[in-house]
């Protein structure tokens, strides 16, 4: 590609063909105001504030939708240019409220920036009457479309960021403005409230609502947002140590400008009313706030007691897929070097261990193997078992992006019409837990038409004999019989996907959360070896819940692993870090998530910590587990609330929430993200990791860390995955260096092709009925999932007043003939009963579900949906099977 | 008279019927609406999803095109479209006294349309007419050097006027 070079204010520069005067000029130094532009979004030339001048023809053009010619000579500043930018500016002005004063955008409002820059004080024009707001009711956006510039931005990100196409333009000239379908209130159209338009907004006419005249913030702290496993950066202002906004960061490959609306207004959970400010101990029954001194010496000698006493394997301790890899770090070290035991887990046990243990055995990469670029670009994506808008929206927005900027072709596999259907080439509807069948099916397809990759099969995999073997019995018609998806879609998706020159598959706890998750996960894997669609080009993207369920296991917050998934068994490795923290280890796997409790439930565990994750919701059969964890000796929990957990604890500790603390976020992708402090801890919160070390030297073991970026080296040099990052850079005062962001991703992926251990190894599995089936009058099947408003066990979003004030409770969606059958009316009261338990909650007519199967959602802490669940587990990964059951419905 | 004007729900089967036959063409958005417009008068707003649908547009992408342009409309109409035109050369005419004269007559306002569904009745900045000023139009047909005392009867040509 030949160089363009022009003159530009005076100066040659050069750019490449099809880049815009603008973009050079930017590139170059040179500043030229602008409205309508964004760098995420397609120019399109609107406001013309960026109008520069050819001095070789005294022509005027909008830089921003203008491309490079050989010999121009641009002025960016001439008289006329100046001349006609003021004028475009006070035309603006005239249509705008005169309300700067007492507009909450402050001064970054972009529009009176550049006036003031340009010296347009008093317009002098007629004012032009000026559209009246719109009263909306929900409590994120506040619409006052007099300030509103139609600059489009808004329109435009909705379209080509988000694809959600709530706004568009509606009517004509003076008359126009942005509106919803039916120019209805947001809350009334399709509207997602991710807050995106509200962050491109040039002027105050999006902006947040209840946060009215909070005024300019002097502090922003560009972070990860606390929510799902996407890891989007967040920018978080910060006033008189509240957080007064959240908005996306701009820069951030995952992102882009985008959020979600947990990610915009989520946030204020950390400054609830129900944050503890103090250590608590439970005295006759009752909690007592405690100084921090008296509560760790009573945990320390709680826990020194019950090891001295029952040994070390009477502990265990539950990290915390939502904290910090530094804290997981410290957490696995302290369980493994303070109290001796490998009886260490973390929350992501619950929806990924699957993915660690199905991707590491077919991979030999325990995660995600591609980034989301990647996924973008492909040409066939595959989502299966997961709901993106709710799970991992931003995910979901770069799928529909593929489809619609892009042309991809989406295979939808999901019993529930989620809102990608509508994106779909091809929409299959399995039923409920026989995933794996399909996958099989199409894997045979592929076979058996030839249309693998052949090289790539034999060059870089083995155990495809077996493979095939076992794929033989999948007939299309053997499928169709299984999954109820016709043999001509199994054959139609399984030729879309292996014909595809890039695809890539994109799966969730639909897929994880069944006994058969692991087998599952290690199907999809079969089938993107087949095709050679695993890294160097498409891949794997397994979803992650948690902010942090990627790193806590790169941490080796796991029963079997050490950090960076070395395993326990293996002398070589645990010398490693035996000789590292000077002390002996234990060399025998110890307890998952589950087992734990069923260990304490045969009084083998009599005593544990909890950080971080919320047990008596979040396992199933709520009843067993409270019960369990109330019997134990000794229950220490730390976290930002008095969680259902907590209220069981003998001591609870207070702990700092994400925008109090220091530290790294590894997103689904293996990302590995700065998190910085923005606020001081609430009350006497306390980071997790400053607890954990201070346990530690309670208990006469001190670990030897005086800050987080020793912690971080040690992590560098003993977990392979992790070397080349975050190391510390003496010119900042940042504790890591500033490129930590751009974290060295190719050690994570499979790029090129090459597996780590050389080859790919095909696992033949085979279908097995997840036994979830409707029986003995229990005549429907419970599906279980996300909602995009909360997540979790609901620890936080519950806590979140905007948040729980859009999406107060729980609901049961069912079809409506279903609900004729049952008599139920919609909004009736319904008692969703299983063998085990029973929730009530709100019935809700949806035509998204296929027969005989009703959804809830689990993030609701009043309606514990996961008591309805037996403890059955994945006999691979340990993961219980939350996401469907046979239930019985009543009206109450 | 049409079938649409008598019942108020939409024919959402015949307009999923238009739509299914622009599924695969290239850009068929204005021509779909015109259609549909065509067939029933007016474009109803529970159109406006499954043309979207069929399309693969956003809902509100519809409704953007469908606002801005003055042709289509999503109100009912009558059956006769009278277009009275307020052009210069008209209103030197006498135009305004015509206008106020076929309002009398329909009585209904600009915009509006007489309860049976007969009549719309709506103005046009010129009908490019001038040298018949001060003039009309009833559907396709051209009324020109109108006076007062003409308007009943050309009116009464396509029935009974609205009172």
């Amino acid at each position: 590609m030949e160089a363009i070079t022009i003159t530009l204010n005076g100066r040659e520069v050069s750019g490449y063909p099809g880049m815009t005067i603008l973009e050079l000029a930017r590139e170059s130094g040179v500043e030229i105001p602008t409205l309508c532009h964004d760098p995420h979004l397609a120019p399109i030339g609107a406001c013309r504030i960026c109008l520069v001048e050819d001095e070789r023809s005294g022509k005027l053009a909008a830089s921003c939708v203008t491309p490079l010619e050989p010999g121009m000579v641009i002025n960016t500043e001439s008289p006329k240019v100046v001349e006609r930018r003021k004028a475009i500016i006070k035309l603006i002005l005239a249509s705008h409220p005169d309300s700067c004063m007492v507009c909450d955008k402050g001064n970054q409002c972009e529009l009176r920036k550049i006036a003031s820059d340009m010296g347009v004080g008093l317009v002098g024009f007629q004012k032009i009457p000026q559209l009246a707001t719109i009263e909306e009711v929900n409590p994120f956006i506040e619409r006052d479309l007099s300030k509103c510039i139609l600059c489009a931005k808004c329109i435009r990100a909705d379209h080509d960021l988000v694809v959600q196409g709530a706004i568009d333009y509606i009517d004509r000239g003076f008359a126009s403005k942005p509106a919803t379908l039916n120019d209805m209130p947001l809350e009334n159209s399709e509207c997602t409230f991710c807050g995106t338009c509200v962050a491109i907004c040039p002027t105050g006419a999006l902006m947040e609502k209840k946060r009215a005249y909070s005024g300019t913030s002097p502090v922003k702290v560009s972070t990860i947002c606390p929510f799902c496993g996407c890891g989007c950066s967040i920018n978080l202002e910060v006033k008189d140590n509240q957080i007064v906004r959240a908005r996306p960061g701009a820069e951030s490959a995952v992102n882009r400008g985008t959020l979600c609306v947990k990610g915009s207004y989520g946030y204020d959970f950390v400054h609830s009313a129900e944050r503890l400010t103090s250590p608590l101990a439970k005295v006759n029954g009752d909690f007592e706030a405690i100084p921090w001194e008296q509560a760790l010496a009573l945990v320390a000698s709680e826990l020194g007691r019950l090891r001295r006493t029952y040994g070390p394997g009477s502990l265990a301790v539950l990290g915390s897929s939502k904290c910090t890899n530094e804290e997981n770090y410290l957490l696995q070290r302290f369980a493994r070097s303070v109290l001796g035991t490998n009886n260490i887990d973390n929350g992501s046990r619950l929806y990924s261990a699957a993915s660690i243990i199905g991707l590491g055995a077919a991979v030999g990469f325990p995660g995600t193997t591609n980034h989301l670029d990647a996924l973008e670009q492909s040409e066939v994506i595959m989502v299966i078992g997961a709901n993106l808008t709710s799970s991992a929206p931003i995910v979901g927005y770069a799928v529909k992006r593929a489809v619609r900027s892009r042309g991809a072709k989406l295979i939808l596999v999901d019993p529930q019409r989620t809102e990608l259907a509508s994106f779909s080439h091809l929409w299959l509807r399995p039923r409920v837990g026989t995933d794996m069948a399909l996958i099989n099916g199409m894997a045979r397809v592929i076979v058996t038409e030839s249309l693998l990759d052949e090289e790539f099969v034999a060059g870089k995999t083995d155990n495809f004999e077996a493979l095939s073997k076992v794929l033989e019995e999948y007939t299309p018609d053997y499928v169709e019989g299984i999954t109820s998806v016709t043999s001509e879609e199994v054959s139609r998706a399984a030729r879309l996907f292996a014909e595809a020159n890039v695809a890539s598959i994109v799966y969730g706890t639909g897929i994880t959360q069944h006994i058969t998750g692991t087998d599952s996960v290690m199907a999809l894997a079969n089938l993107a070896m087949l095709t050679g669609d695993i890294g160097l080009r498409g891949g794997i993207f397994a979803l992650q819940k948690d902010c942090n369920g990627q790193g806590a296991c790169d941490m080796g917050a796991l029963p079997n692993l050490l950090p960076g998934y070395q395993c326990v068994e293996d002398a070589q490795s645990i010398n490693k870090f035996a000789d590292r923290w000077g002390t002996d280890l234990p060399s025998d796997a110890g307890l998952s998530a589950i087992e734990m409790i069923e260990h304490v439930r045969e009084g083998k565990v009599k005593g544990m910590y909890i950080v971080g994750e919320n047990p008596a919701l979040s396992f199933p059969n709520s009843t067993v587990v409270k019960e369990a964890l109330a019997s134990l000796d000794f229950l220490v929990v730390q976290d930002m609330f008095l969680t259902d957990t907590a209220k069981l604890a003998n001591v609870v500790l207070p702990a700092a929430s994400f925008a109090e603390k220091e530290g790294t976020f590894t997103n689904f992708e293996g990302r590995v993200q700065r998190v910085r402090k923005a606020i001081e801890p609430f009350g006497d919160s306390l980071p997790d990791s400053e607890i954990v070390l201070r346990l530690a030297n309670s208990m006469g073991y001190p670990m030897p860390y005086s800050s987080l970026q020793q912690v971080m080296d040690e992590i560098r040099e003993l977990v392979p995955l992790y070397q080349g990052i975050g190391y510390r850079d003496s010119e900042t005062k940042d504790i890591y260096r500033a490129e930590l962001d751009k974290d060295p991703l190719s050690k994570r992926r499979l790029f090129k092709g090459q597996f780590p251990s050389g080859f790919g190894r095909f696992h033949p599995v085979q279908y097995e009925s997840p036994g979830e089936t409707p029986s003995n009058g229990y005549n429907f099947t419970l599906l279980t999932g996300s909602i995009l408003h909360h997540s979790g066990t609901g620890s936080k979003s519950s806590r979140s007043p905007r948040l729980s004030e859009f999406s107060p409770e729980a609901y049961v969606e069912i079809g409506e003939s279903d609900a004729n059958q049952v008599g139920i009316n919609q909004g009736d009261k319904v008692k969703v009963i299983s063998p085990l338990g029973e929730v009530i909650a709100a019935a809700r007519f949806t035509d998204t579900l296929p027969e005989g199967v009703i959804f809830m959602p689990n993030s609701f802490p009043s309606t514990p949906v996961n008591q309805l669940f037996d403890i059955v587990l994945d006999p691979q990964a340990k993961t219980p099977a939350l996401k469907t059951c046979a239930v019985k419905l009543e009206r109450t | 008279m049409d079938k649409h004007q008598e019942t108020a729900e939409p024919d959402l089967k015949r307009i999923e019927e238009i739509v299914s036959r622009y599924r695969d063409q290239k850009w068929p958005l204005i021509s779909l609406l015109q259609e549909v417009q065509e067939e029933l008068g007016y474009i109803p707003p529970e159109a406006i999803r499954p043309i979207a649908r069929g399309t693969g547009l956003f809902p509100a992408q519809v409704q953007g095109v469908i606002s801005f342009y003055e042709q289509f409309h999503t109100t009912p109409r009558g059956k006769n479209i009278v277009k009275v035109c307020r052009g210069t050369a008209c209103h030197v005419r006498g135009g305004r006294t015509i206008l106020k004269i076929v309002k009398q007559n329909l009585g209904v306002e600009e915009g509006g349309t007489t309860p049976d569904m007969n009549f719309t009745l709506e103005t046009v900045p010129c009908l490019g007419t001038c040298f018949l000023a001060p003039s009309m139009m009833v559907n396709k047909d051209y009324f020109g050097k109108l006076a007062p005392p003409k308007l009943k009867s050309i009116l009464q040509q396509y029935g009974s006027p609205g009172e």
